[in-house]
This record gives C-alpha cells, sequence and structure tokens, in this order.
C-alpha cells in the first residue's frame, strides 16, 4: 500500500482520459441527436401552436390546436380505439407469448422448428400478412366465411364490419408479433435457474404450480419490459391498420368502417399528410408523446411491487 | 473570393444569363408504361430548344405528391411539374402555383382545346393547362348482354332503363338472373353494374338528377337536397338488390377498379384510361353516353391532368417552362405519340378527332369526345380529398344499409361544410 498517496490522482487522470474518449465516441450519436432527433422534436413542438399547412411558412396560433383536439369527437374516437386496441393487444400478446415460450423452453427434439414457425411472420411484411388475411376474411372468397357457411352460420364483412374490426386487427397483430416476445421471453426463461424448479419437484410441485410460483415471479423483469414494449407498440401502430383498412387504395378513408379503427396515428398521418395540417398533426403527436410518456412512468413506479430482480 | 465564384457560378446555372443555357427541373409522376415516351419527348424538346437544359424528376403517382408537398416546403421543389386534375386547386388556392392567364390568353387559342377551362377557378383566373384528359361514359361487356340477351345501351338511356338491363344482367352463382324468381343475391357471380368513388360513380347519378356536392363558388355544401335524395335512393335501391356492389362487396376484390376487366361485371361508369385494362384484359366491350336523369339531364366528370408552373420559377426559368407547356400543348406530333399510350384524351381537338386517335378498341371512341358536350368538373376545390373522404364515409353507411339515406345526407352536409368552413373563412 506504499503507493496509496498516487492512487487517487493516477486513477483521476485515468477517468479524465477514458471520459475524453468516451465523449469522442459517442460525439456522432450526440450530433445525430442535436441534428436529427433534438432539432426535430422543437421544431415539431413549434409547429404544434402555429397553422402549418407545408406549402407555406407556418402562422403562431398559439393553442388554437390543442383546444380543437380537444372538441373534436374524432379525436376522441381515434384515443378511444387505441385504447381499446392496447387494451385487448398487451394482455392477450403478453400471456399467450409466456405461455408459448415456457413451452417451447423444453428440452425436446424438433422445439427449433416451432421456435422458427412462430418467428416467421415477424420477419415477414405487413403486405404479406395482408395476402395471408385476406385469404382468410375475405367476405366473398375467405375461408371463414365458407367455415360459417357450412357450419350453418351467416357470413361476416369481418374488416368490414365495425364491431370485429378492431378485435380482428388485434388477433393478426397478436399473430405477427407473438414470435418477436416469444424470443424475449425465451431470454429470460434460459435465466431462471434449474435448481429452482428441481427443488420444487422434489417438494411435489406439478406443471402448473412451478410456472405460477416459480416461472412467472422469475421472469418479471422481462415481463415488464415486455408490457413497456407492447404499449409503446399500440400507441404507435399504423402499418397494419393503415394497410388493412383501406389506406392503401384511398388515403383519406383509412380507418376503416365509419372510422371504427381510426388509430391516433393513422388521425396524425392523414391530418398532416394528406390534409396538410401539419400543425395541427404535431399537437396530437405531442399528446401522443405525453400519453406515453404518463404510461411509462406509471408502469416504472408499480414495478417496485410486482418486479423480482434476483 | 472563392465563396464570391461559388456564388457566380451558381447565380449563372440557375438563371442562364452566363452562357444563355437554362436548367428546367421538370416534375412528373411516372409508369411504367409511360416513362419511355415521356423521355423520348423530353429529348426531343431539348433538340429544339438547344439552350434548355431539362432536369426531370419523377417517382410513381403516390410518392411522387408525397414528396412534392416537402419539396416546397424546402423550396426545392421542381420549376414545372405534372398535376393530376383534382390536385391543382389544392397547390393554387394555397398560393405556390404561377398564374397562367396571360400566357395561356397570348399563346394558345382556346377553340383549338378540350377543357383549358377545368383549371379555371371561380375568380376565371387559369392555373394549369392540361396534358391529358379524362373523361368519363359507360362500359359495357358486349359478351355478357349477348348471353344475357340485352340490347346494348343506347344513348337514350336513363338511369331507370340501366337499372331494367343490370336486373337481367345480375346473375347468381346457380346462373339465375336477378329477374328470375329463385335468384340468390347472396350468391352473386357477375354484378350489372360496377359502381364507386365520385369519379367513376356517384358524382355521375348526382348531377344527372339535378343535384351536386358543391355550390358554383365551391365552397358551400349542397349535399342535403331532394335531387340528391332521389339520385341516392336510385343507388340505395340497386345495391339492396345487389345488382351493384356495395363498398363492402368491393372490398372483397383485389382493387375497386377489377370488376369490369375481370368480367364480375357487366357495364362500369369509367373513364379514359380505362380502356387499357379493358384492352389489355382482351373483352369484347364497347362504350356508350352515360345515362341522363329523370328531367333528361346528362353529366359526365372530368379529370385534366396538367402542366403547372411553380410560382418561384420566374426569369428565364419561367419562360422555359412555358416553352415547354406551349410544346406539349400546341405540338400535334407530340400529343399524337402522347395519345399513343391510350391513357388519356388528348387535349388538343384536332389530334382527339384524328383517325388515330378514334380507331382501335373500343370501337366508339367518339362516345369520349361527344361526352365534352355535358362535363364538368369533380366540384375540386383546395380540400377536395378531405371533403371527399367525409362524404364518403356518411354515404358508404347508406350504401351499407346501415342508414338511411336522409340521415346520411345530413351527416355529409354538416362534416363536409365544416371542411370547407375551416379552409376558406380564415
Amino acid at each position: 500500500m506504499g503507493d496509496q498517496p498516487l492512487t487517487p490522482r493516477s486513477r483521476r487522470r485515468r477517468l479524465d482520459s477514458d471520459s475524453k474518449w468516451g465523449l469522442l465516441m459517442v460525439t456522432p450519436y450526440i450530433v445525430h441527436f442535436i441534428v436529427f432527433v433534438l432539432g426535430s422534436l422543437l421544431a415539431s413542438l413549434y409547429f404544434s401552436f402555429s397553422h402549418y399547412d407545408i406549402l407555406n411558412a407556418p402562422q403562431w396560433a398559439g393553442l388554437a390546436n390543442y383546444k380543437k383536439l380537444f372538441h373534436e369527437p374524432v379525436f376522441w374516437k381515434a384515443m378511444w380505439n387505441t385504447i381499446y386496441f392496447t387494451i385487448l393487444f398487451v394482455p392477450l400478446q403478453t400471456i399467450l407469448a409466456l405461455i408459448l415460450a415456457t413451452a417451447l423452453n423444453q428440452k425436446l427434439r424438433g422445439l427449433k422448428f416451432f421456435r422458427l414457425a412462430h418467428f416467421v411472420p415477424v420477419i415477414s411484411s405487413w403486405t404479406v400478412i395482408l395476402y395471408v388475411s385476406d385469404a382468410i376474411f375475405n367476405p366473398r372468397f375467405g375461408l371463414a366465411n365458407s367455415f360459417l357457411i357450412k357450419i350453418g352460420l351467416d357470413p361476416q364483412k369481418w374488416l368490414q364490419d365495425e364491431r370485429l374490426v378492431i378485435p380482428l386487427l388485434v388477433m393478426i397483430a397478436v399473430w405477427k408479433g407473438i414470435g418477436y416476445i416469444m424470443v424475449i421471453f425465451l431470454a429470460g426463461l434460459q435465466n431462471v435457474p434449474s435448481d429452482v424448479y428441481e427443488a420444487a419437484e422434489i417438494d411435489g410441485a406439478g406443471v402448473f404450480r412451478k410456472f405460477m410460483h416459480i416461472t412467472v415471479p422469475l421472469i418479471s423483469g422481462t415481463t415488464f419490459l415486455v408490457l413497456i414494449l407492447s404499449t409503446i407498440s399500440t400507441f404507435q401502430a399504423f402499418e397494419q391498420i393503415y394497410v388493412m383498412t383501406g389506406g392503401a387504395l384511398d388515403a383519406s378513408s383509412a380507418g376503416g368502417p365509419n372510422k371504427s379503427s381510426l388509430v391516433l396515428m393513422i388521425y396524425l398521418y392523414q391530418e398532416g399528410f394528406t390534409f396538410l395540417r401539419m400543425g395541427y398533426a404535431s399537437a396530437i403527436a405531442w399528446v401522443l408523446f405525453v400519453i406515453l410518456f404518463i404510461l411509462t412512468a406509471l408502469q416504472v413506479t408499480f414495478q417496485k411491487k410486482w418486479v423480482h430482480y434476483e | 473570393m472563392t465563396l464570391l465564384a461559388a456564388l457566380l457560378i451558381s447565380g449563372c446555372s440557375s438563371q442562364g444569363k452566363g452562357s444563355g443555357e437554362v436548367e428546367l427541373k421538370l416534375g412528373f409522376y411516372s409508369s411504367a408504361q409511360s416513362d419511355e415516351k415521356m423521355q423520348e419527348l423530353i429529348t426531343k424538346f431539348q433538340e429544339k430548344h438547344p439552350n434548355i437544359k431539362i432536369k426531370t424528376e419523377s417517382s410513381p403517382y403516390n410518392q411522387f405528391f408525397q414528396k412534392l408537398d416537402t419539396q416546397i416546403a424546402a423550396e426545392s421543389a421542381p420549376d414545372i411539374w405534372l398535376s393530376d386534375g383534382v390536385l391543382v386547386p389544392k397547390y393554387a388556392e394555397r398560393g405556390v402555383l404561377k398564374d397562367l392567364t396571360e400566357w395561356i390568353q397570348r399563346d394558345l387559342k382556346s377553340e383549338e382545346y378540350y377543357g383549358l377551362d377545368f383549371n379555371k377557378d371561380a375568380s376565371g383566373k387559369y392555373w394549369g393547362v392540361p396534358q391529358g384528359i379524362q373523361i368519363a361514359v359507360l362500359y359495357y361487356n358486349k359478351d355478357m348482354f349477348d348471353e344475357a340477351q340485352v340490347d346494348y345501351p343506347i344513348e337514350d338511356w336513363t338511369w331507370d332503363d340501366l337499372k331494367a338491363a343490370a336486373e337481367k344482367l345480375t346473375k347468381d352463382s346457380n346462373g339465375k338472373y336477378a329477374v328470375d324468381s329463385s335468384f340468390d343475391k347472396n350468391k352473386i357471380s357477375q354484378y350489372g353494374l360496377t359502381f364507386f368513388s365520385i369519379t367513376e360513380g356517384w358524382m355521375t347519378v348526382l348531377k344527372s338528377y339535378g343535384g351536386g356536392v358543391l355550390n358554383d363558388t365551391l365552397d358551400q355544401s349542397i349535399i342535403h337536397s331532394p335531387e340528391n335524395k332521389a339520385a341516392l335512393d336510385w343507388i340505395v335501391d340497386g345495391m339492396q338488390r345487389e345488382l351493384f356492389p356495395t363498398p363492402s362487396d368491393l372490398k372483397s376484390f383485389q382493387s375497386n377498379m377489377a370488376l369490369f376487366p375481370s368480367k364480375a361485371a357487366a357495364m362500369r361508369i369509367g373513364i379514359y384510361a380505362r380502356t387499357i385494362d379493358a384492352n389489355n384484359a382482351g373483352l369484347n366491350y364497347d362504350v356508350s353516353l352515360l345515362p341522363m336523369g329523370p328531367d333528361g339531364i346528362r353529366f359526365s366528370p372530368v379529370i385534366a391532368n396538367s402542366w403547372v408552373i411553380n410560382k418561384k420559377a420566374d426569369g428565364a426559368v419561367a419562360d422555359a417552362a412555358w416553352e415547354w407547356v406551349k410544346f406539349w400543348a400546341t405540338e400535334d406530333e407530340v400529343q399524337k405519340e402522347w395519345a399513343s399510350l391510350g391513357e388519356a384524351v388528348p387535349v388538343k381537338k384536332s389530334v382527339a378527332n384524328s383517325e388515330q386517335f378514334l380507331n382501335g378498341s373500343p370501337a366508339n371512341k367518339q362516345a369520349f369526345l361527344d361526352s365534352f358536350e355535358f362535363a364538368g368538373t369533380l366540384d375540386v376545390n383546395a380540400v377536395w380529398s378531405e371533403w371527399v373522404g367525409k362524404f364518403n364515409d356518411n354515404i358508404n353507411r347508406a350504401f351499407e344499409g346501415e342508414i338511411p339515406v336522409d340521415q346520411a345526407m345530413i351527416q355529409a352536409d354538416q362534416e363536409v361544410q365544416k371542411v370547407l368552413d375551416e379552409f376558406y373563412k380564415k
């Protein structure tokens, strides 16, 4: 310990040079952030307080866009559709993906095939998914209706039906997204030590008890991540709904029958890019940001109650 | 010094003062069929005008207009571009286009052209020169008429005559026609008439019944009227009896436009460009004038896709842009070349009335030209795509039988008026 007096100084010097290197390494990111992220963020914040039709310079409008937003029935409809989608989608996908991951975490032959099979829809584009789901839900030629007719029920309009459109979109989205969430859960499951299960088995616990009392609590950190990711992704859902409810044919009528699948992102896109009300669209974007921020903050606060870290 | 030099050079190339050379940025939406022809015509133009250098900017339809808006915001838009006819007022009324009134009056003889007036606004200003014209007629599949032993459409038809024929031409999957008592309307294999959207459908019916959507100054909704009610009742009745597909029936097909060329419908209301699909599908078809309303009124909707000039273009660049417009509109050769693609009716009357245009399929191409007599625009204004969306949202629910026609008209009227007020009452 003879060199004790030197240690703080040398450590400090090393830290300094480390942080210089560190700063240098992150400079490209910081520049990128300032120019392309912070810059656009501030611009969109400014636009949200102005009338801006893209083609002419923005004009300051104060709170006009926000006032209009809160008095606009279509906005509230879009808000409800988004929340409805999230309420159905997030729990359904999380629970099914966890069950699937547990099943595919066994040491059996052929599991790789099943894991792969569930991942294929994840990497397919929405356009491909559209063709697949059209083969099933096409009101005239689809499998679903020919099945209904065969068992003596009335054919449905499926995606053209106000009541069915969101549940159907959720089902299709779960089918497409479940592989991705399953992989995250699989990674979490691999980290659960097998001796815990062995101990439980010795105590005579069955499959269900092991799942509920060991698996679920021990991967709660992963579950937490999945919940945040899924919630954010549903609030940002755009492509699926745009492609599947008519946007590809006619941008101004995307959003399903009687706006029953008009979610916030589609509403934002239409107002901003189709109807040239970029100021109003920016206001929607900021409201969306605030909602997501609050939701994520709530989830982080409540995680202390139920997330276990080893 | 270098900065100064750079400024001078860039100044020269864009203003064209130094060497007398002008660079013209030309934008157009392109398709696989038309791209080559456009390039050919550009080369010809440059041979005639060696001092004008054309730089093209093109992309498929949707991307083109999406990009254009941001380019205008960034002041990097083309000096001249091809605009869909329905989008001309969107740009004109937001102040990004050059007023072409004086130039058109100076250089183009309006009696030589079809449809220069389709780009005229309510105050008489011209904002573009048509590149080609889309006009609607009634298409009919001769084989299906023959099979059902129905007489071909004639020019005296009213909409009720058309519906009577449609009834004899609508067939279920057992081969029974709609006039038959055992006809099953849940299993249609062939519709009498296909019908959708503002252009190729409902505007024609509304206007020939004496109704319409907007007033003459295009800032007031006139949707809620007895004339429109009669027209919409006619449509809804046809749809409820499955003689025409409803909007959700149409969703069963890959595209709204697929029914006629794929032989799922015996008749359609269609613009000139639809002859391409029909010819490619090898249909045995012809065209006729659109039917009349109950009081003998006819209406054929028109879209004049047009060359428009950027307001920011000035001096030599603006002159060069106008040279391009003149080259396109006045030269028979150019008009003929473009017409050979079959995408649009030529703007110049002499070319449209020539054998070169009138020959070929369908046999009665003259119907397109005769339709100019009762042609009109689609009440197009600066917020066109938005009010069309609101109109469709409500009327489609009546078409599906979810709400009565009256309710749909009242709601559409309110929502369309709101869109108009928001833009025009500032």
